[in-house]
C-alpha cells in the first residue's frame, strides 16, 4: 500500500500540513470559514519539533495494528483491501484504548458533541492526502515502500 | 457435537482466536460456546450501554452476519460445567457433550462477591437471586436487567460497592440516568488499584462535584430487604443508607469453575505457556481466565483487559491451526474516561510502585491534569497520565520494548513529550518500514 | 539611548477577516517580525523588521497578508532621495560601511532593453526548431588556429585530425552557474546547482568554497574557483574538477576581497574550505602574486601544469574600465576562457557603496572585448563567458550576438530557488534557505524541488534559445556567435552604438 514517507531533512516546521489537515476533515471543508467557526478541529497529522529538528506523524497504518486490537467498540478497522485503517465516528464511544496503545502517539482525541478517538485517514476522497498535497517543501511523500527514496 | 476447534467464551478472546483460526484453516469446523443469549457483543461496553450512549446494535462490535461469513458455529445458551481432557469434550448444564480436536478456554472472569449478610437469611451471593435491586454488572444481560429495574421502578440513588473501574464507570452510568450515587469502598481511596492516592483525589474530587457520596474504608456490613427488595444499607462504620439499588462491583476473578484440574493447573487464572497452551495437551487459554507473562512483573499474571485478551486469542487460534506463534507477555494497562476526565494508567505505578522507583511527576493544580511516570534503572515501568492522555502509546511502546530512556529523562515528562524526543535508535527501530526517517 | 528615525521600508497588511491565526507566517519569519497574542487570538507585524523577502505572504494559507513598500514618504526631493536619506541615518547609527546583497539595483542603462534581435523574412527561410535540428550545444575552451584532418582513403575511410585539439568543455546548452560558494550559499543550494547542472549536462561553479565532499560526485560537472584566499584549493581538488577558473575579481565588487565572518564558518564550511572553524575566511582584494599579466599567466600554467594540460583554465575579471585590454592580456597569459563579470553581477555580500558605483555594464564590457580580441586576432584562443544580470533567454541570445560563447547565471538561478531579491544575503537569515548556514533555514530548500527548478528554467530558456534562433534563419548557435549584424540598438546614441559595434533600429545592411 501507498504510504506517507516523512524527510525529516525537509520539514521546515511551518505546520500547514495540521491546517490542511484540519480543513479536509472540517465540515464546510472552506478554510476561513472552518478556522473562525469551527473550534473543536483537531489535526490529525502532528508536527514535531525540538530546535531546528522537525518533522510531521501522522498514522502509520501499521500492518498488526494495535489500535484495532484495542478497541472495545469495533470502530477501529483496517480495511483489508487498502490497509488503511479507519476510525468509524459512529461506533467509537471515546475509551481512548486506542491512544493507550499507539506506539506514534498520533491518535487524538476529539472533543466535539461526541468525544471520539481521531486519527490520519489517508484522505482516501483524494488522490492524495491534503498534508502531502499541501507540504510547501515535499517533506511528506505519498509513496510505496519501494519507491520512498527516489526523488 | 464435535468440532476441530471448540472455543469456551464468545468475547475478545474467543473471538480473537476464531477469526485467526479461519485466517489459517478454511475448512475446520469452529464452535464457540457461550453461556449468554448474545452473540459477539462487548463488555466493556456494558456501562456505556446502562447509560444510554450506546444502543444494543453498537453493542456488537463485528456485523450480524460475522458467524456466518467465517463460517464460526455458536452454541448460546451453553453453560460449561465440566470437561474431560483423555475424551476431549466438555459438558454442559444441559447435559449435552462437546468433543474437539482443539479446546480454547476463554470463558472470562466471574463477578466476586463479598460474604455480606443479608436481612432474613444467608450471604449476598446465596440471597442475591432473591431479593430484587441487588446488581452485579459483567455481562449484557445484567445491564438490561438493571435498565429495566431502574426505569420501572422510578430508581433514583444508587450505591456501588466497589469503587474500581467497573464499580465508577457503573456509576457513572447511574448519574447519566439521573440517579445520585454513593460509592462504598473498602480500600482508603477509589481506584486504588490502579491509580495513585494524587491521582484518586482527582477523581474524588470529580465525583463529588457531581454530588457523589463516597465511603471509604468501609464496607457494607448487612443488607436490609423488605418485601423482597433490598431496602437499607449498614455499613461497616454504623452508618445507614437507604436505597432500593445496590450493585456489587467489588472484582472479577477468572471462571474457571468448570476445568479439569487434575490436567490443568492454575494460579491466578489458567497457567499457560508461551503458546498459550495450558498444561494439559490440546487445550489453551487466553482472555481473562489466563495466567501469562506479565513483562513488568516477570512472572505468570492474570491481566484481564480487552487488548491482551485479543492478543492471547490470535496466538492461541494460531497455535491451535498449526502456526507456531509465540505471545511476548504483556502488562496491565487500561484506559477510561469518568466524568469527564480522561486517564491512562499502565504498568506498575500507584500501589505497585516499587520503593526505589525514580517518579517524575507534572500536575497542574488548578485542573484535572496529572501525569507520572516510574522509571526504574532507565527504564519507564510506570505511568498515570489523566486530563491530557495524548501520546500515552509511545510510553507503552517505551515500556513493552524496554527501553533505556536515561538520556531523555528530562523530556520524558514534558507535555509535548513526543516521537522526536525518543532515543535516535528506538525511533530507527519504531519506524522501520513504517515510513519515518530518522 | 538617543532617539533614532524610524526607517520601516515595508508594510505588512494583514487583513483579519482572512487571517485564521495559524501562525504559519510567524513561524516562517527569521526577522521577529511576527507575533502572536494567544489573548487575543491576533497576530501583530512590526513593520520594522520586515525585509520585504514575501516568506510569510507566499506561505499564508488563505492570502491574508500582503507585503508593501512602506508608504511613509520623506518630503518630496530630488536630490537627496529616500534611499540616501535612510542610509545616512543607518551610518549615523553604526558608524560602518553599508552591507547590501545581490546586484546592482540603481536604475543605469540596461543595454539588453535596448537591443532588438533579429528574424528572417523572404530572403532566407526560417527555421522550427521543433521539426528541425538546432543545435545549442556549446564548447568552452581554446580553439585550434588550424585544423586539419588526414583521411585514410582505404576501405574504412576514417578522419582523423591532425592536430590535438586543447580540452574543452561541452555545454548542452550556452549557460552554466556562476561562482557561488558553499558557506555564501546553503548546501541544500550547492547541490541543487550542482545536480541540476549534472542532470542538464551544463556546469556550476564552487566559487571560493572549496568542494563539499557530497558534492565531489559532481565533480565532473564543476568548474572549481581558484581566488585570493585559496580557500579549499588542493591538488585533489583540482584533479577532480572539469575546469579550473581564477578569479580576480567579481562585478559586485571590483577591486573588493571577500570576508565570511567567522561565526559563519561551520564545520562544514571550514571542511570544504579547509579552514580552522570559527575563523574569519578572508579573501585579500588581489592574490598577492599578481601584479602583473606575466604574473598570472604563471598561476595559469601552474594550474595547467598540475591537472596535466587536461583541464580548461580560465579567469574571470570585472567588467571595469579597461577590461578589453586586460582580457587580451588573459588570453594571452593562456587561459582558455575569459569570464566577464558585469556592474549588475550578484553578490553575498559587498559594500553597498562598491556594488552600486563600481565597473561597468556587461553589454558594454562584452562587446568591447570581443571586438579587441576579434581586431588582435586571438578571439578563438579564448572562449568569453558572459556574466552579470542574464535575466532572460532573450539576454542570453543578445549576448551570443555580442561576442559571449555562454553566459553564466546566479542571480537568476537563485530566483528559480525561490530568492525575493531582498538583498539580505549578507545577514545570513535568508528565510527562502538560499543565503544561510542557519540548519532552521536550510531546511526549506529542498534540493530536489530546486533541481527541479533549475533544470525546468535551464529548459525553457534553452527552448526559447531555439526558437528564436530558428526565427532568425539559424539552425545553430555557432552561427550567431559574434553576429552583431542580427542585433540593432534602440533608444540609445551614436557612441554607446560603436561601443556595442551595432546598428540601430531601421538601419538595414
Amino acid at each position: 500500500m501507498k504510504k506517507i514517507y516523512i524527510k525529516e531533512e525537509y520539514c521546515i516546521g511551518c505546520r500547514l500540513c495540521e491546517i490542511y489537515c484540519q480543513v479536509k476533515h472540517s465540515k464546510s471543508k472552506k478554510i476561513i470559514k472552518a478556522f473562525k467557526t469551527e473550534l473543536d478541529m483537531v489535526p490529525m497529522v502532528t508536527v514535531e519539533e525540538i530546535g531546528h529538528h522537525s518533522f510531521a506523524v501522522q498514522c502509520r497504518h501499521c500492518p498488526d495494528a494495535p489500535c484495532v486490537d484495542a478497541c472495545i467498540s469495533g470502530a477501529m478497522s483496517k480495511n483489508e483491501k487498502s490497509g488503511v485503517v479507519t476510525c468509524d465516528d459512529q461506533k467509537c464511544v471515546g475509551c481512548w484504548s486506542c491512544i493507550m496503545v499507539c506506539p506514534y502517539g498520533v491518535i487524538k482525541r476529539k472533543l466535539g458533541e461526541k468525544k471520539i478517538a481521531s486519527k490520519c485517514d489517508l484522505c482516501q476522497d483524494e488522490l492524495e492526502p491534503v498534508c502531502v498535497k499541501n507540504c510547501p517543501n515535499e517533506a511528506l511523500v505519498l509513496a510505496e515502500e519501494e519507491e520512498k527514496d527516489e526523488s | 457435537m464435535k468440532a476441530d476447534y471448540l472455543i469456551i467464551g464468545n468475547s475478545a478472546a474467543g473471538l480473537s482466536a476464531a477469526e485467526s483460526i479461519r485466517l489459517l484453516d478454511s475448512h475446520g469446523s469452529i464452535l464457540v460456546l457461550t453461556e449468554e443469549n448474545f452473540k459477539n457483543y462487548s463488555k466493556p461496553l456494558i456501562t456505556y450501554y446502562l447509560a444510554g450512549k450506546v444502543n444494543l446494535d453498537q453493542m456488537y462490535y463485528r456485523s450480524p452476519a460475522f458467524y456466518a461469513q467465517k463460517n464460526i458455529m455458536l452454541c448460546t445458551d451453553t453453560c460449561i460445567v465440566g470437561m474431560n481432557t483423555e475424551k476431549k469434550e466438555v459438558i454442559s448444564a444441559q447435559g449435552r457433550k462437546f468433543s474437539y480436536n482443539k479446546l480454547l478456554i476463554a470463558s472470562g472472569g466471574i463477578p466476586v462477591l463479598p460474604p455480606i449478610p443479608v436481612s432474613g437469611g444467608g450471604l449476598l451471593k446465596d440471597e442475591m437471586k432473591k431479593i430484587e435491586g441487588i446488581y452485579t454488572l459483567t455481562t449484557l444481560e445484567d445491564a438490561r436487567r438493571l435498565k429495566k429495574y431502574i426505569e420501572k421502578n422510578h430508581i433514583r440513588k444508587a450505591v456501588v460497592l466497589g469503587a474500581g473501574l467497573i464499580g465508577l464507570k457503573a456509576a457513572e452510568a447511574c448519574l447519566e440516568l439521573g440517579l445520585t450515587i454513593h460509592l462504598i469502598e473498602l480500600s482508603d481511596r477509589i481506584l486504588a488499584a490502579t491509580f495513585d492516592h494524587k491521582a484518586s483525589k482527582i477523581m474524588e474530587a470529580r465525583i463529588e462535584q457531581k454530588q457523589g457520596r463516597i465511603y471509604t474504608s468501609n464496607t457494607i456490613k448487612q443488607i436490609k430487604a423488605s418485601q423482597g427488595t433490598v431496602e437499607k444499607l449498614i455499613l461497616a462504620d454504623g452508618k445507614q443508607i437507604d436505597t432500593n439499588l445496590l450493585i456489587a462491583a467489588v472484582g472479577v476473578r477468572p471462571h474457571t469453575a468448570f476445568i479439569d484440574a487434575g490436567t490443568i493447573e492454575t494460579e491466578r487464572g489458567i497457567i499457560v505457556d508461551k503458546h498459550m497452551q495450558t498444561t494439559a495437551e490440546h487445550v489453551y487459554a487466553a482472555g481473562d481466565v489466563a495466567s501469562s507473562t506479565d513483562i513488568l512483573k516477570k512472572r505468570a499474571e492474570n491481566i484481564a483487559i480487552w487488548p491482551l485478551a485479543v492478543m492471547q486469542g490470535r496466538v492461541a487460534g494460531m497455535n491451535m491451526a498449526g502456526k507456531r506463534q509465540e505471545y511476548g507477555g504483556g502488562f496491565f494497562m487500561n484506559a477510561v474516561e469518568i466524568m469527564g476526565i480522561p486517564s491512562i494508567s499502565m504498568g506498575l505505578s500507584g500501589p505497585q510502585e516499587s520503593k526505589d522507583a525514580e517518579v517524575l511527576t507534572q500536575e497542574d493544580g488548578s485542573s484535572s491534569i496529572y501525569r507520572k511516570v516510574v522509571i526504574e534503572k532507565n527504564r519507564i515501568v510506570g505511568l498515570i497520565m489523566l486530563g491530557h492522555i495524548e501520546r500515552a502509546g509511545i510510553y507503552a511502546g517505551l515500556i513493552k520494548n524496554r527501553i533505556d530512556i536515561g538520556n531523555i529523562k528530562e523530556n520524558i515528562i514534558r507535555e509535548d513529550f513526543g516521537l522526536i524526543q525518543l532515543p535516535a535508535d528506538y525511533k530507527k527501530h519504531l519506524v522501520v518500514g513504517e515510513g519515518i526517517e530518522v | 539611548m538617543a532617539l533614532k528615525p524610524r526607517q520601516t521600508d515595508f508594510e505588512v497588511v494583514r487583513d483579519q477577516d482572512k487571517c485564521i491565526s495559524c501562525q504559519v507566517c510567524l513561524r516562517q519569519c527569521s526577522n521577529d517580525v511576527h507575533e502572536y497574542d494567544s489573548d487575543q487570538d491576533i497576530i501583530y507585524s512590526d513593520n520594522s523588521q520586515c525585509v520585504g523577502c514575501h516568506r510569510c505572504e507566499s506561505l499564508c494559507p488563505t492570502g491574508a497578508m500582503k507585503i508593501k513598500q512602506s508608504e511613509s514618504e520623506f518630503r518630496q526631493n530630488f536630490n537627496w532621495s529616500p534611499a540616501h536619506i535612510k542610509n545616512i541615518y543607518k551610518q549615523a547609527d553604526s558608524g560602518g560601511v553599508l552591507l547590501t546583497g545581490m546586484g546592482a539595483d540603481r536604475p543605469y542603462p540596461i543595454y539588453w532593453d535596448h537591443i532588438l534581435f533579429n528574424a528572417a523574412q523572404v530572403t532566407n527561410p526560417s527555421i522550427d526548431p521543433l521539426r528541425e535540428p538546432m543545435e545549442i550545444k556549446t564548447f568552452i575552451g581554446n580553439k585550434s588556429d588550424v585544423v586539419g584532418v588526414d583521411i585514410d582513403q582505404g576501405e574504412t575511410f576514417n578522419m582523423k585530425l591532425k592536430q590535438d585539439i586543447s580540452p574543452q568543455l561541452v555545454l548542452s546548452t550556452p549557460i552554466l552557474f556562476s561562482a557561488m560558494s558553499f558557506g555564501s550559499i546553503s548546501f541544500n543550494a550547492c547541490a541543487s546547482l550542482a545536480r541540476a547542472a549534472r542532470q542538464f549536462g551544463t556546469f556550476y561553479n564552487t566559487g571560493e568554497g572549496g568542494m563539499h565532499k557530497d558534492l565531489e560526485i559532481y565533480a565532473s560537472n564543476t568548474i572549481v574557483q581558484v581566488a585570493s584566499g585559496r580557500f579549499g584549493v588542493d591538488i585533489d581538488y583540482l584533479k577532480r574538477a572539469a575546469a579550473i577558473e581564477i578569479k580576480i575579481g567579481q562585478g559586485a565588487k571590483p577591486g573588493i576581497g571577500g570576508h565570511l565572518p567567522a561565526e559563519k564558518v561551520t564545520e562544514e564550511v571550514s571542511n570544504a574550505r579547509m579552514i580552522p572553524q570559527g575563523t574569519d575566511a578572508i579573501s585579500p582584494a588581489p592574490h598577492h602574486d599578481i601584479y602583473s599579466i606575466e604574473d598570472l599567466m604563471q598561476l595559469i600554467y601552474a594550474l595547467k601544469e598540475a591537472t596535466d594540460y587536461q583541464k580548461p583554465v580560465g579567469v574571470k575579471v570585472s567588467a571595469v574600465h579597461n577590461v578589453a585590454p586586460i582580457a587580451s592580456g588573459i588570453v594571452r597569459a593562456g587561459a582558455d576562457f575569459v569570464t566577464i563579470d558585469g556592474l549588475r553581477g550578484g553578490t553575498g555580500a559587498a559594500p553597498q557603496a562598491i556594488r552600486d558605483n563600481i565597473g561597468i555594464p556587461i553589454e558594454l564590457a562584452l562587446a568591447s572585448v570581443d571586438t579587441r580580441l576579434r581586431e588582435e586576432g586571438i578571439r578563438h584562443k579564448a572562449s568569453v563567458i558572459a556574466a552579470g544580470s542574464i535575466r532572460s533567454s532573450a539576454d542570453i541570445v543578445k549576448a551570443i550576438a555580442l561576442g559571449a560563447d555562454a553566459v553564466y547565471i546566479g542571480s537568476a538561478a537563485l530566483l528559480a530557488l525561490g530568492c525575493n531579491l531582498c538583498q539580505k544575503c549578507y545577514t545570513g537569515k535568508c528565510n527562502w534557505g538560499i543565503a544561510t548556514q542557519d540548519p532552521y533555514l536550510t531546511k526549506r530548500l529542498n534540493p530536489n524541488i530546486g533541481t527541479r527548478r533549475l533544470e525546468n528554467l535551464l529548459r525553457g530558456w534553452s527552448l526559447e534559445i531555439k526558437e528564436m534562433l530558428g526565427g532568425a534563419g539559424i539552425n545553430a548557435i555557432e552561427s550567431l556567435r559574434g553576429n552583431r549584424e542580427h542585433l540593432r540598438g534602440i533608444g540609445i546614441g551614436e557612441k554607446e552604438l560603436a561601443v556595442l559595434g551595432i546598428k540601430h533600429a531601421g538601419e538595414a545592411w
